[in-house]
């Protein structure tokens, strides 16, 4: 009886404590979210309303017109006829071959620093994210440097008697594959993070204990290790995946002809073409593609296990 | 999150917090459609004496073009020297100004003078106030008017030719087709421009005024035999100094260019600049007047500095571009320059059949769409 009264005594007042966390809660939240509503979300309306004409900038815009959308829609270089072989679907088999291949290239190196490194692990995770402090445009123009006929790569066959004076390898720059070697170099240390932290946050005793049961390192490996750090696996290809179907950067340097992609297009339609609302519908297009994306892998994807 | 979770789990916080997100959109999205307006038309500025005028110039101008030698004579007058924004092409310029970015004066190419007086953005020069006015050559001048107003003064126009490797390729064409041709495949870089589509159509023999406003399966035609020789390739270029280089490296031999390349290059390989038979698309460049202005003079005072002789002697031996100033002293400029680029005789050189100057296409869209079409199917 008396523990059952000090319990009621003890038992929190929700409702009050509750309206009063809610108050303090939406005054913390209030810069972020004021923050996410001014560049992002009316920007992403902005150009929603551009691109169906609402608003208009120049005199040969078309007001309240679904033609730029029509345009879009209806070119098969864009989305391809059939559906599949046009620009962006090139841009999205680009996008998932990088983000595959970073978490292939990450994965191993995640699981050096978080279980095998030992007291080195930070040291060494700061030599893999050292090249986040220079520029990227400065490591991407670097490849150009390796990469062209000229430069340090082909220069050196030559030099070494394997390849002629007067060949090039056309391939190597220039080229589909220049984009996905670089956009791979840039991403791989930053799909190596969240797969890091994944798997720090292994609990270890799991794996002393699939040891115990007398499982293989691989079989412990493919039945414990490698589940457990899905989540973050995930995450590191969501992180990847995401911002290279819009990147153009790269493409720009060193994709020349054959490397272009669907972030090159937009690009060009506001800075070159003069053609907002053509670049406007693709953008948006491609915001929607996204959010769909984001909505499939986060059934995949615990983020509050990522985060903690 | 927790902390998000316990704010949308509770119904009257939840509330409170769509609410104000919902009102802070709202406001951005009225804030921007007010401004959602066709003409930047600044009022009216009465005309006064030059010592009246606030005096610091602003000019929109090309990276570069800044260089003191381009108005010297401004500065020799005792005018302070102008504050400069640049700009990397004109449509970008064009959006800035559509979305209320002041300048006293830009530098647009002439087929854009119909975009900036749509937006109501320009006024027209009064060329007494201009003494170098009656040396500036007339062809180029005629490109600046609209209705009979001289909305630009044209000063400075090159041509949209090809530089060619003369030890890969035989040069006695003298045509655009080497930008397509199959001879050159790997080796041919385009610049990023829908000139691409006209000069292509120029090659299927379509009359050259034609490819200004050409029609729809016209611009189809251009668009499918570029995609088709888009094979030959080696690059789009997009900084030209990337594209002398190749061309100096032997990764080039045939490249859309403009003047600037050959002067670079004609000293370091053999190079020759091909003005085509089907006649070469030209640009003109000059300088326009803001709308309101309040430095009228002063604005007058810098086109007039710009269009000296003693500015087109060094423009055209910097730059290899052409000056509009008739009296420039050719004397001082390199003869084989002068000689490429039919310097001898501008009014000749830049008229019909030789040169086909940049105007107004009101298909612009059309064209930039194709263009962007190519571009994309490579």
């Amino acid at each position: 009886m008396a523990i059952e009264a000090n319990v009621e005594r003890a038992a929190p007042r929700k409702g009050r404590l509750r309206r009063g966390n809610a108050k303090v809660n939406l005054g913390l939240l209030s810069v972020p979210v004021l923050w996410l509503v001014v560049f992002f979300l009316i920007p992403v309306v902005l150009v929603g309303l551009y691109s169906v004409g609402v608003l208009t900038l120049i005199s040969y815009d078309q007001y309240l017109s679904l033609q730029p959308w029509r345009d879009f829609l209806g070119s098969s270089i864009y989305l391809g006829s059939p559906l599949g072989r046009g620009l962006f679907w090139k841009s999205m088999k680009m996008s998932l071959g990088v983000s595959i291949t970073c978490v292939f290239l990450a994965y191993p190196v995640a699981y050096m620093l978080a279980l095998v490194a030992g007291r080195r692990k930070y040291t060494l995770l700061l030599i893999i994210i050292v090249p986040f402090l220079t520029s990227y445009l400065l490591r991407v123009l670097a490849w150009r440097v390796i990469l062209n006929p000229q430069g340090v790569l082909q220069e050196g066959l030559r030099s070494a008697g394997l390849m002629n004076p007067d060949q090039t390898i056309s391939w190597m720059y220039n080229s589909i594959f220049a984009v996905y070697l670089v956009l791979a170099y840039v991403w791989v240390p930053f799909v190596a993070l969240p797969i890091f932290v994944s798997l720090e946050s292994l609990d270890l005793h799991m794996l002393e204990a699939s040891s115990d049961l007398g499982a293989s390192r691989w079989t412990t490996f493919r039945r414990v290790t490698l589940p457990m750090s899905m989540p973050g696996v995930i995450a590191a290809f969501v992180f990847v995946f995401i911002p290279t179907i819009g990147e153009y950067v790269t493409p720009q340097i060193v994709g020349g002809k054959g490397g272009l992609m669907f972030g090159n297009v937009i690009q060009s339609s506001f800075a070159q073409s003069f053609d907002w609302q053509l670049g406007s519908a693709m953008s948006m297009f491609l915001i929607f593609v996204v959010a769909i994306l984001l909505a499939i892998f986060g059934r995949y994807l615990n983020v509050r296990a990522v985060a903690e | 999150m927790g902390q998000f979770d316990a704010v949308l789990s509770n119904a009257a916080s939840r509330r409170m917090f769509l609410k104000g997100v919902g009102v802070m959109g709202a406001s951005g999205v009225l804030a921007a459609c007010r401004k959602n307006v066709d003409s930047t038309a600044a009022p009216a500025a009465s005309i006064v004496p030059i010592d009246q005028e606030p005096g610091k110039l602003h000019v929109h101008e090309w990276a570069g073009y800044d260089t003191k030698w381009l108005f010297k004579d401004y500065l020799d007058a005792g005018y302070e020297e102008p504050k400069f924004s640049f700009l990397i092409n004109t449509e970008g310029a064009l959006a800035k100004t559509a979305a209320g970015f002041e300048w006293d004066i830009t530098h647009p190419e002439s087929g854009y003078i119909q975009d900036y007086l749509n937006m109501g953005a320009i006024q027209p020069w009064d060329t007494s106030l201009i003494s170098n006015f009656p040396a500036l050559n007339p062809v180029l001048q005629q490109t600046g008017q609209i209705d009979g107003k001289q909305y630009e003064i044209a000063l400075d126009w090159g041509y949209s030719g090809v530089i060619l490797r003369t030890d890969k390729l035989d040069p006695a064409a003298n045509s655009y087709s080497y930008l397509f041709d199959d001879a050159g495949a790997g080796h041919i870089s385009w610049f990023d421009t829908p000139w691409i589509i006209q000069q292509a159509g120029l090659v299927l023999g379509i009359e050259p005024n034609q490819t200004f406003d050409m029609t729809a399966d016209e611009l189809e035609q251009c668009k499918q035999y570029c995609i088709e020789k888009g094979k030959n390739l080696y690059n789009i270029w997009v900084n030209y100094a990337d594209m002398w280089d190749d061309v100096q490296k032997g990764n080039v031999w045939a490249a859309y260019a403009w003047p600037d390349a050959y002067v670079a290059l004609k000293d370091k390989v053999p190079v020759e600049y091909i003005r085509p038979k089907e006649g070469t698309l030209a640009w003109v460049e000059g300088l326009v007047l803001r709308a309101g202005t309040q430095n009228y003079r002063h604005g007058h005072a810098f086109a007039d500095a710009w269009a000296a002789a003693s500015v087109g002697e060094r423009l055209i031996g910097t730059w290899g571009y052409g000056h509009s100033n008739l009296d420039v002293d050719l004397s001082k400029i390199d003869p084989d320059v002068v000689a490429v680029f039919g310097l001898d005789d501008p009014e000749a050189s830049l008229s019909e059949p030789q040169s086909y100057l940049d105007r107004f296409q009101p298909q612009r869209n059309a064209y930039n769409r194709a263009w962007q079409e190519v571009k994309a199917s490579l």
